[in-house]
């Protein structure tokens, strides 16, 4: 096949999404309501314009949820595998919470939970 | 091992000494403690001596080349912090923290130097560029600082992305992510274009030509005692990665891409040298400098040859010891154009003729390492091949002249009123021994490059 499997794939992308959208459009009625232009079209309708600023906090508290978050997809698969690997896995993995967990750590003692 | 565990260590034992010592000088001391601890655990590896002994399944290989390049890297970051360390702390005040990126950022070169999966050359490029977005950006009040971060985070995903294509082609094409393949004698185009997509990556990270166009901007807009270290460590970091890649990985299809990174080499060259001939600034004009210093180096991975190796660690030496040197006076100058330099050498006799020799250093006269470490890219460019791209490098190391000699001839045939601040004698002896170094390499090259061998 060689590069003519690249320029297939390529074309082949193209013309999907090229097709997607141009399906749209043709069978498109048209109809413009309020709601359409909301971000979400079911819940409590928003007061405000969502585009201004956040406090800071709001970002950090995120980065910290990944600390666990990532923690948690990788726990997963090591549980999957422990008994079979043993005092080994044990070992890896407490060291690896042990550098999230000073990740963490560190984020405390800067004031990242303290709440404005 | 040795410094990959003790830098990663030292950058978490300094990311808590901001808490634990609430004393400036005690968070700088420590940091010079814990490098110095690293350049000692590093050499006593390549004398044979490792303290651990982790199974890496083959991922990372811990040899002479990458061993030594560790070693100059390191001792390169301690000239910087003997010089510069005073200078960081001015940024703002999370001074403990910028020193635990700094850190964090040689762990990132150690495991780019030593990969021996493409899995871990991507690892190590991010360990090393993402601390380096956060140090960009480090002066938050500064909107060009802010800028520039913002540039460089942007420009610089965006080359990861093609270098994680590049790989996963190359995984498609091999099956493997470990270096070192063969091939049969139809080379798959799934590889070609996987190489050429890593070519493009590495030399944006590296900035070369046509790839450079962040790197101005950036550099300028950073803080300056930051562009120092990116613009000397970091940049000599990405061309080991680079040599280390195309020697194991593509070395089998070298007459695919020889060509391709001979005129990557020139047009670098080029672009480097002419565009720094009109800049004003002397900062500005380092960074084309790193820019037409970078086309040299590219030499080495044109020709890929045993004194490749030895001028590439010898250049990456030379360079960035000659760069540090100079960005240390230039942070301390209250003006960065070459005006501001006017008579710099009536007030400042003892700092003016050791900028000289570094500035010799850098545009490749004799007696200086610089003039051997270009040398040996012009030999191995010859063996390897191409008499042409090595004269117009030769005409191209010409112009350079011109721009270095420029700042000579505001320093001492100028006269105006230069002023530099903070000129402890410590700085001066620091770098007198720095300018030592420069001439000790340039009489004596087999000093560092033996190491390589035993």
């Amino acid at each position: 096949m060689g590069p003519i499997s690249l320029i297939a794939l390529t074309l082949a992308a193209l013309l999907f999404s090229a097709g997607g959208i141009l399906v749209g459009k043709l069978f498109n009625k048209g109809s413009k309501n309020l709601q359409k232009g909301e971000a979400y079209e079911c819940g409590i309708p928003t007061k405000t314009s969502p585009w201004h600023q956040f406090n800071v906090g709001y970002y950090l508290f995120a980065l910290l949820f990944l600390i666990f978050d990532v923690e948690l997809v990788f726990l997963y698969p090591w549980a999957v595998v422990v008994k079979k690997v043993g005092v080994t896995a044990l070992v890896e993995i407490m060291v690896f919470i042990f550098i999230l967990f000073m990740g963490f750590l560190y984020a405390h003692k800067k004031g990242a939970l303290k709440w404005m | 091992m040795n410094a990959l565990i003790f830098s990663a260590v030292s950058g978490v034992i300094m990311m808590f000494s901001s808490f634990l010592l609430n004393n400036k000088n005690s968070v700088r001391v420590l940091a010079h403690v814990l490098l110095l601890a690293t350049i000692i655990a590093n050499i006593f590896e390549l004398r044979g001596i490792s303290f651990f002994h982790i199974d890496t399944r083959g991922m990372l290989e811990f040899d002479r080349f990458a061993l030594l390049f560790t070693l100059v890297a390191n001792v390169c970051t301690f000239a910087f912090f003997l010089l510069s360390s005073r200078d960081l702390e001015k940024i703002g005040n999370h001074y403990s923290d910028y020193f635990s990126l700094l850190f964090f950022i040689l762990a990132g070169i150690v495991v780019s130097s030593s990969f021996k999966s493409l899995l871990m050359l991507f690892l190590g490029i991010e360990i090393l560029s993402i601390p380096l977005y956060i140090l960009t950006g480090s002066d938050k009040r500064n909107l060009k600082s802010n800028e520039a971060s913002l540039k460089y985070f942007l420009m610089g995903s965006f080359s990861t992305g093609l270098m994680l294509m590049g790989i996963a082609l190359i995984y498609g094409a091999t099956g493997t992510f470990q270096t070192g393949i063969t091939v049969a004698e139809k080379v798959p185009v799934l590889l070609i274009t996987g190489m050429m997509l890593l070519l493009f990556s590495m030399s944006f990270k590296v900035s070369a030509a046509p790839f450079h166009f962040w790197t101005p901007d950036v550099y300028d807009g950073a803080p300056t005692v930051v562009t120092s270290f990116m613009a000397t460590v970091v940049k000599a970091a990405g061309f080991i990665a680079f040599m280390r890649l195309f020697a194991e990985e593509f070395g089998s299809i070298r007459p695919e891409w020889k060509l391709l990174v001979g005129i990557v080499a020139a047009v670098t060259l080029f672009i480097g040298n002419i565009t720094a001939v009109f800049q004003q600034s002397v900062k500005r004009m380092l960074a084309y400098s790193s820019i037409s210093q970078a086309g040299f180096m590219m030499l080495a991975i044109y020709s890929l040859s045993n004194d490749a190796k030895e001028g590439l660690i010898l250049y990456a030496a030379a360079y960035s010891l000659a760069t540090i040197g100079i960005f240390a006076v230039l942070v301390r100058m209250k003006d960065y154009t070459f005006e501001g330099f006017n008579g710099f050498a009536k007030q400042q006799p003892f700092l003016a003729g050791i900028l000289v020799v570094f500035l010799l250093s850098l545009a490749g006269i004799p007696l200086t390492a610089g003039f051997l470490s270009k040398f040996y890219m012009l030999k191995a460019t010859i063996d390897g091949g191409s008499l042409a791209l090595a004269i117009f490098a030769v005409l191209m190391a010409a112009v350079s002249v011109y721009y270095y000699f420029r700042l000579i001839q505001s320093m001492y045939f100028k006269t105006g009123n230069a002023t530099i601040s903070g000129t402890t004698t410590g700085f001066k002896y620091t770098l007198a021994a720095l300018a030592g170094i420069t001439i000790l390499l340039g009489i004596f090259p087999n000093l560092l490059t033996n190491w390589l061998y035993f």
